[in-house]
């Protein structure tokens, strides 16, 4: 028994000389696809109160006598950290979109800023994504960010950037940082909770970051809020924490489960490889609204029983199973072009192409997992050098107009008190076929853009901000400028309840923009509809149609993926070539809380590179070709006739010399 | 491939025709008689000559216009054909598409029927008697004696006519069936490169048919 337990003590100390110098016993898998036990002590970050710095702290026993030591919450950067490289894992392109050195590669979903008093819908994001604008241009710190959109997010990131300014760092000396929360995938427990009353987006709304993955556990309840506390508070200090609760304030605190832990302050977490689609769902959820033609009533349509899921989830595969990563957690998107930007190895053969069509260098490659191998009969090739395989295969049937569109993270699904009225901001428009704008690839000086130029289904954002003009410049006015300004010129106006835009007529806009004039350098505009409106030198309001800062911005969906079956053309060319098929004559609304530009829409073509005479003409002639086919065949027959007559004449004259007769 | 391919047969053909045009090309005072003046409008002789070939003579019945007329159509619908279906391909390198597909399908259609009628219509003008073949009427011992015979570049004519004939059937084929919802993506792609490379020969015996058509009727 004493053998045994020595053992046992010393077989970490043993797996831990058998890796490498800096790899840790989680880094590098064995080879057994067997689920390892993850019966684990748990560690807080701590603070050494010599040097002031953060550390790793003492084992957690959620028994300790509070009024010595405040009972901290766990910490995933050094509990998960004792056996996983945390620093390299955190790099990963889940948690890397603050890092300017990460390239951007294809267009993707930004965050987005709404708020309808002030009539504001603007895309943002770290990454430098054409159309998007950086959260530090509409004056968003990165706590501040955080705040708003960590909930979405598996932390790190933005969450973990130092604090830049002295009441920044106060700030988050209370708040601590949000670290790459491991559980917000890997955690199979179905206690694991993100979205819930004190779950994961709870507290990062509350600014309790250093307390948000154990809030999430599942096996630990967070009480308090850090926002609440003032710049002086320290969490780790237990007067403090007690002077506060006396002071009616209720500072962040967890309070572990204790039948979680046995005998040894241990817990066992549902850790697993293969994440379950549902994790990701969390964060990566689509709401079409439309009925998709099956005469749902409204309140039915957003129902998970009258929607279907991407076929791949269906035929048994999860998420996981095309984007793959390994430690560094380079996660595969899955467009054709990332191998430019992806050090990731298994990023070509992960594609659509990678798994139904690919054949191989060395082996057979399509049928992986299996994928059937499609056959596209009566589809011309010219269609795959023009079309992404999503165009064809992904996102809701296309109808005569784009519909409204909810993501998770766009509109906070799965979390408390979601607006679930279909007009709630902000208003995404899906699907909308355009022409890709490209890859990222790398900078000189500017974005290095290796143009795709094939036609997807896109996400689409019109942006609507104020701004000011610098040199014709359009650059966005901070959000606390705006809510300052133009918030109490709009302070009075009508909100619906349904989360919509207001009405803005043009008056609204003239004296907004006169109020935004006084708050800032340069000439005051607005973004809206396409538009940007500005006064001239009379104070009058003018508007330049088309202006390319109003341009919306367009992000390629790929998910869900309908059967063969459901695909466009399965049933005849016409499903897009038709003078009014939605593919390229769908109509996509100008989105604006202008009453007056609400009016104008523009049809898919617009956005495919096309031009709309050429695509009308093209469509009309597909009426003509059952004519043309059966001309052909026609004048085919006639050929063969006159061919298969004169040859026989030849062989009768043949066989007449032959018979000695001529 | 298709590119090195087909320009270097149009290259080779051209450079043939025109090696075949100095060799064996009707004499100037043949075409335009010995006491003409001005011998250096020659050239411009020539082209008047070519042009008058496209007039429709009167002397042709209602029969003979209709045939001229349909031929007049099929040539004009193969020059638009050649240039949208060869002008992407070989000068872009890209695959056609846009109003040049528009315009090949469109004039394809009535080429098509041209096509079907001029064979019927010259097929028979164009049977391969035996006096095309004098020598195998030598192996076979028989009596060549009421054999005409025939005018030179006239075998080569017929020959190239057949094959006009031969290749529209799959030129025509190749494109229609692909139309249908027969084919995947791998015959799709099959029946493309057989339209393709069936079109370089067809064309080249376009081109040699209407050159020999010229030659024999400049020599007339």
């Amino acid at each position: 028994m004493i053998a045994f337990l020595a053992l046992l003590l010393i077989t970490p100390s043993l797996s831990a000389a058998a890796e490498p110098a800096g790899t840790l016993l989680g880094d590098e898998s064995d080879g057994s696809r067997a689920q390892p036990n993850h019966l684990i002590e748990l560690f807080p970050e701590d603070i050494d109160p010599t040097s002031f710095e953060f550390v790793k702290g003492d084992k957690i026993k959620p028994d300790i006598d509070e009024s010595s030591k405040v009972l901290l919450p766990f910490s995933t950067k050094w509990t998960c950290g004792e056996c996983h490289s945390y620093n390299i894992i955190n790099k990963g392109w889940h948690f890397n979109a603050a890092d300017p050195n990460v390239l951007p590669g294809r267009l993707g979903q930004p965050w987005i800023y709404f708020e309808a008093r002030t009539a504001t819908q603007i895309p943002l994001s770290h990454r430098r994504w054409p159309g998007t604008f950086r959260p530090e241009q509409v004056g968003l710190t990165n706590y501040e960010f955080v705040k708003i959109f960590g909930r979405h997010t598996p932390g790190g990131g933005a969450g973990e950037h130092d604090a830049e300014d002295t009441a920044q760092k106060m700030r988050q000396y209370i708040s601590g940082k949000l670290e790459a929360n491991c559980l917000a995938c890997h955690n199979a427990d179905p206690g694991q909770d993100q979205g819930g009353t004190y779950g994961y987006s709870m507290q990062v709304a509350r600014g309790n970051f250093r307390w948000a993955a154990a809030a999430s556990s599942g096996f630990a309840s967070v009480t308090g809020s850090a926002e609440d506390m003032l710049d002086t508070y320290d969490p780790f200090d237990p007067f403090e924490v007690q002077s506060a609760k006396e002071r009616q304030k209720s500072p962040p605190a967890v309070t572990y489960h204790k039948a979680a832990f046995d005998n040894e302050n241990r817990v066992l977490f549902n850790i697993v490889r293969e994440i379950p689609a549902k994790r990701c769902y969390y964060c990566h959820s689509n709401l079409y609204l439309s009925d998709d033609g099956q005469n749902l009533s409204d309140d039915e349509k957003t129902e998970k029983w009258a929607t279907d899921e991407d076929v791949h989830l269906k035929a048994g595969l999860t998420c996981v199973d095309c984007h793959r990563n390994g430690l560094d957690h380079n996660i595969i998107r899955g467009y054709a072009e990332e191998n430019m930007v992806s050090q990731n190895p298994l990023v070509t053969t992960s594609t659509c192409e990678g798994c139904h069509l690919s054949e191989g260098e060395n082996r057979p490659q399509a049928g992986r997992l299996g994928a059937p191998v499609p056959k596209h009969p009566g589809i011309p090739p010219i269609h795959f050098e023009k079309l992404t395989c999503t165009a064809c295969h992904s996102g809701p049937w296309p109808g005569k107009k784009a519909q409204l569109t909810k993501t998770s993270r766009a509109h906070r699904l799965g979390t408390p008190n979601v607006n679930k009225s279909d007009e709630v901001l902000p208003h995404i428009i899906a699907p909308v076929f355009a022409k890709q704008h490209g890859t990222i690839v790398g900078y000189r000086g500017r974005a290095l853009i290796l143009a795709n130029g094939k036609i997807a289904p896109h996400k689409l954002l019109w942006p609507a901000f104020w701004a000011e003009l610098v040199d014709k410049q359009v650059r966005p006015v901070a959000l606390d400028v705006v809510r300052q300004t133009v918030g109490e010129v709009f302070a009075n106006l009508e909100l619906p309840q349904s989360g919509d835009w207001p009405n803005l007529s043009k008056e609204n806009i003239t004296s907004a923009l006169v109020s935004l004039a006084k708050a800032i350098e340069g000439k005051a505009a607005y973004i809206a509809g396409g538009n940007l409106y500005s006064l001239d030198d009379k104070g009058e309001p003018q508007k330049q149609q088309g202006h390319p800062a109003a341009q919306p911005y367009l992000w390629p969906i790929a998910h869900d993926v309908r059967p063969a079956a459901q695909s466009l053309g399965v049933r005849r060319c016409e499903d897009c070539h038709a003078t009014d098929s939605p593919f390229f004559f769908g109509t996509v609304t100008v989105d604006s809380p202008v009453v007056s530009d609400r009016i104008s829409a523009k049809k898919m073509v617009e956005f495919e590179d096309l031009s709309p005479l050429y695509t009308w003409l093209f469509a009309f002639s597909f009426v003509f070709r059952p004519w043309l086919k059966v001309v052909a065949i026609g004048s085919c027959v006639i050929l063969a006739g006159i061919l298969l007559l004169y040859a026989l004449k030849a062989l009768a004259s043949v066989a007449k010399v032959l018979a000695g007769e001529d | 491939m298709f590119r090195t391919v087909s320009i270097t047969s149009f290259i080779v053909v051209f450079i043939c025709i025109i090696i075949h045009w100095i060799i064996f090309r009707p004499k100037a005072n043949e075409l335009f008689g010995a006491d003409r003046r001005l011998r250096i409008l020659d050239p411009l002789r020539f082209l008047v000559f070519l042009l008058t070939l496209l007039f429709i003579p009167q002397k042709l019945t209602l029969i003979g216009v209709l045939r001229k007329l349909v031929y007049l159509l099929a040539l004009l619908c193969f020059v638009v054909l050649f240039i949208t279906g060869f002008f992407s391909r070989l000068v872009l390198g890209q695959t056609i598409s846009g109003y040049w597909l528009m315009l090949h399908a469109t004039f394809a259609l009535v080429f098509a029927i041209c096509v079907a009628i001029l064979a019927v219509m010259w097929a028979y003008n164009c049977r391969l008697n035996k006096k095309y073949w004098p020598w195998l009427q030598k192996i076979l011992q028989q009596d060549m004696t009421d054999s005409a015979i025939p005018r030179k570049h006239e075998l080569a004519q017929k020959l190239s006519f057949w094959l006009i004939v031969l290749l529209a059937l799959p030129l025509i084929l190749s494109i229609i069936l692909s139309m249908f919802t027969f084919f995947g993506t791998h015959w799709q792609e099959l029946l493309a490169d057989i339209h393709r490379y069936i079109a370089v020969v067809f064309a080249l015996a376009v081109v040699v048919h209407t050159y020999l058509m010229v030659i024999i009727q400049a020599k007339r």
